[in-house]
């Protein structure tokens, strides 16, 4: 017992050892997701928050009178966008100088005369059909800011209606005129604000968060995808061969290799996570305890997903071709790519086949939801059947000797 | 005769219709270096892997040291010690870390394992390189290391499977030199091969294989004494027929032992092909035989497989 406990501890380490020396290895489980969970990361900065998001407006004012160029200067504060001035033609292609863009506004030549006589006025705006995010984000805040406008038509309209109601034979130039004025006045004082507060429990997004666990599961399933091809060469090159005919079990030897690998996995979720941490500011949640229960849970998985890749492969090319469709179709459908509450409600149902939905709803709910320990104990059991099953399957499978 | 410590008795291994050994049964003597030669697919490796408790053979029986193969293969894995026809090794480890690790298989440890390593490296004469890896060495030097691999635990019957494939003649020395010393600590030795001159340098008995079986069995002398005691003289002679009615009066002639003809090609083996030539020349030209060819010859391996089996040994 005693020496076979020994012998397991052995063959763990010469993995391990065999791992460190290998370039490849690092490359794949810490160099390759790191490349791409910081440029997803960034590049997807703005998708996720929506608040930052910034978009630049193609104006042509062709109104000379006081109330466009008002208009043009109230979009101006508007920090989350900024104004292009720009000719009727451009504005109607939304393309200038090269660039193309979302959402162009034409302010018509009569517009602040209709406004100041209390007359209904129209604003033409083109779009991009295809824009999905600056395009209505665009037209979102500039409805805001025309509403405004409608206000000061609108209060000249009562204002000039009230006067001739009083004195029939008054100027209804003069009121219209000091009405307008006045109420451009107090409208650019903004009389109602809203005054807007992050949630409570809720709070700024940062894509690491996002993209950190989701490609710290895909990658670690990669990991264990060269684990499964380093098991098949063993038995290729008949060096497993030759310590079946060794003094020391099966049981040793799978174990051994096995918990080489479960160490590799916890290891590489870890490094990831830590570098997340540190030098991308990811948030870690509340309960650090919860988040080292599922890794655990998510690296003995894929520790386990990796020996029945290795059963049901005959080859190393079959591990490595089976592998990487099953991991990437894995990922996609698991939430590695993105996360599943942006999917259709059929999606997600089918994506918890995968460990990487099971994995990233505990580790997700600990660091964007603030869930705590007790919160992701039916993930973390789910991912123990997930394996244990995996396990079993697997170690009934595989066969030791060449066929 | 010494005692055997390795017996294998109507060993059969099939892989459905083929049986890839077909009843081979044999004896190995302690402290002996036990020959296998056969062609590509004769057996070998199966026979081998069946001895070395890698593969269960579909039936018959093996025992070393008296426990058997397949029924305690648990404690005959502590007694051998095989070195396989492939390079068995981590490429990326060194000779010394591939040597360790495989010592700990064993049960070897702290003081005595790295004795032991040394030891070995120092016999396969690679303790220089014992921290490269293993994938910068020659394919000699790999070969050294995957011999050396077996000899950690001082095995008491090692299995040798091919363990000069491509290399070269110096290196192949070197492995002789190796197995020699070996044999001469005590351990008894099967070794395969393909090449006749191997196992007629090395080993004290030879078994050859075809096709699953053992065809011939015995020391060197014993198998030559098949094809003839002192030589062979072998012609071609014509015309068709003229062979035939001459075998019995040639074997009659000064010192040959025995006369055979397959076609028009007679075989005469002879205790004293100088003395036997000028006779039989005699005869044959008297029965108005004609001789296209004439090969004198000592008995080999090589002639011998052929006259078995009628193919050569190397494809
Ligand atoms: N796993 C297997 N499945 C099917 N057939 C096999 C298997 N292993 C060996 N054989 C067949 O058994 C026969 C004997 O093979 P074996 O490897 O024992 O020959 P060998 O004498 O070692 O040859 P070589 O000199 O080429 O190493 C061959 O015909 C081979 O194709
Ligand atoms: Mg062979």
């Amino acid at each position: 017992m005693m020496a076979s406990l020994r012998k397991l501890r052995y063959v763990a380490a010469k993995d391990l050892l065999i791992i460190a020396k290998d370039r490849g290895s690092w490359m794949t489980l810490l160099v390759t997701p790191l490349v791409v969970i910081v440029v997803t990361s960034f590049a997807l900065a703005p998708v996720y928050r929506g608040g930052s998001l910034h978009a630049t407006l193609l104006v042509t004012n062709n109104d000379r009178g006081s109330i466009g160029r008002s208009l043009v200067d109230t979009l101006k504060t508007n920090a989350n966008m900024s104004v292009q001035p720009a000719s009727e033609a451009e504005s109607q292609t939304l393309k200038r100088g090269g660039s193309t863009y979302a959402l162009s506004l034409v302010i018509p030549a009569d517009f602040s005369s209709r406004v100041m006589a209390g007359q209904s006025s129209a604003l033409t705006v083109y779009e991009d059909p295809n824009s999905t995010t600056s395009g209505p984000f665009l037209k979102g805040m500039l409805n805001g800011t025309v509403n405004r406008f409608s206000a000061v038509e609108v209060a000249t309209r009562v204002a000039v209606a009230e006067a001739q109601k009083a004195n029939p034979a008054a100027s209804t130039a003069a009121v219209a005129g000091n009405a307008s004025a006045a109420a451009t006045a107090q409208m650019a004082d903004q009389p109602i604000k809203t005054d807007v507060r992050t949630a409570s429990g809720l709070k700024t997004l940062n894509t690491f968060d996002i993209q950190t666990p989701g490609f710290a599961v895909m990658f670690l399933l990669f990991g264990v995808m060269i684990g499964a091809e380093g098991l098949l060469e063993e038995r290729d090159k008949g060096t497993l061969g030759r310590l079946l005919v060794a003094p020391i079990s099966k049981t040793s030897i799978m174990g051994g290799k096995l918990a080489a690998q479960f160490a590799v996995s916890i290891s590489q979720i870890t490094l990831l996570f830590a570098i997340g941490h540190f030098a991308f500011g990811m948030d870690l949640g509340n309960s650090l305890l919860g988040l080292a229960l599922m890794v655990t849970m998510t690296a003995f998985t894929a520790t386990t997903f990796g020996l029945l890749l290795a059963a049901i492969a005959r080859t190393r090319r079959q591990a490595s071709a089976i592998g990487i469709l099953t991991i990437l179709l894995m990922s996609a459908l698991g939430g590695s790519w993105w996360p599943l509450d942006i999917v259709p409600d059929f999606m997600q149902k089918l994506g918890h086949i995968t460990i990487n939905a099971w994995a990233l709803d505990g580790i997700r709910g600990l660091i964007l939801h603030g869930e705590g320990f007790s919160d992701i104990l039916p993930q973390a059991g789910v991912l123990f059947i997930y394996g244990s099953v995996c396990f079993i399957i697997g170690i009934k499978m595989f066969r030791f000797r060449n066929a | 005769m010494p005692e055997s410590i390795v017996t294998a008795d109507h060993l059969v291994k099939r892989y459905g219709e083929l049986a890839a050994v077909d009843g081979v049964s044999f004896s190995i003597a302690e402290g002996q270096i036990f020959g296998f030669l056969g062609p590509n697919g004769a057996g070998k490796t199966t026979t081998i892997s069946i001895l070395s408790t890698y593969l269960e053979p579909t039936s018959g029986e093996a025992a070393i040291d008296g426990i058997s193969v397949i029924r305690e293969p648990a404690r005959v894995r502590g007694i051998i010690g095989l070195v396989p026809q492939e390079i068995a090794l981590y490429p990326t480890l060194s000779a010394l870390q591939n040597l360790k690790f495989y010592g700990r298989m064993y049960g070897l440890s702290g003081e005595r394992l790295e004795r032991r390593c040394r030891d070995v490296l120092e016999l396969v004469e690679l303790w220089e390189r014992r921290d490269d890896r293993v994938e910068r060495f020659s394919g000699g030097m790999k070969r050294r290391i995957n011999l050396g691999a077996g000899l950690l635990h001082h095995p008491r019957f090692l299995l040798l499977d091919e363990p000069t494939v491509g290399v070269d003649p110096q290196s192949r020395e070197h492995i002789f030199d190796t197995i020699f010393k070996i044999r001469d600590a005590g351990t008894t030795i099967l070794y395969t091969s393909h090449y006749m001159e191997e196992v007629e340098l090395l080993c004290d008995r030879i078994a050859i294989m075809d096709r699953g079986r053992v065809i011939a069995d015995g020391t060197l002398k014993e198998l030559l004494k098949m094809l003839g005691e002192g030589g062979v003289i072998e012609l071609e002679v014509s015309p068709p027929g003229c062979p035939a009615h001459l075998e019995d009066e040639l074997a009659r002639q000064e010192a040959v032992t025995s006369v055979r003809h397959e076609g028009n090609r007679l075989f005469i083996s002879s205790a004293d092909s100088a003395r036997s030539l000028a006779p039989v020349m005699q005869k044959l030209a008297g029965a108005g035989c004609q001789v296209a060819s004439l090969e004198l010859y000592s008995p080999t391996l090589e002639k011998l497989f052929i006259h078995l089996t009628g193919k050569e040994l190397r494809e």
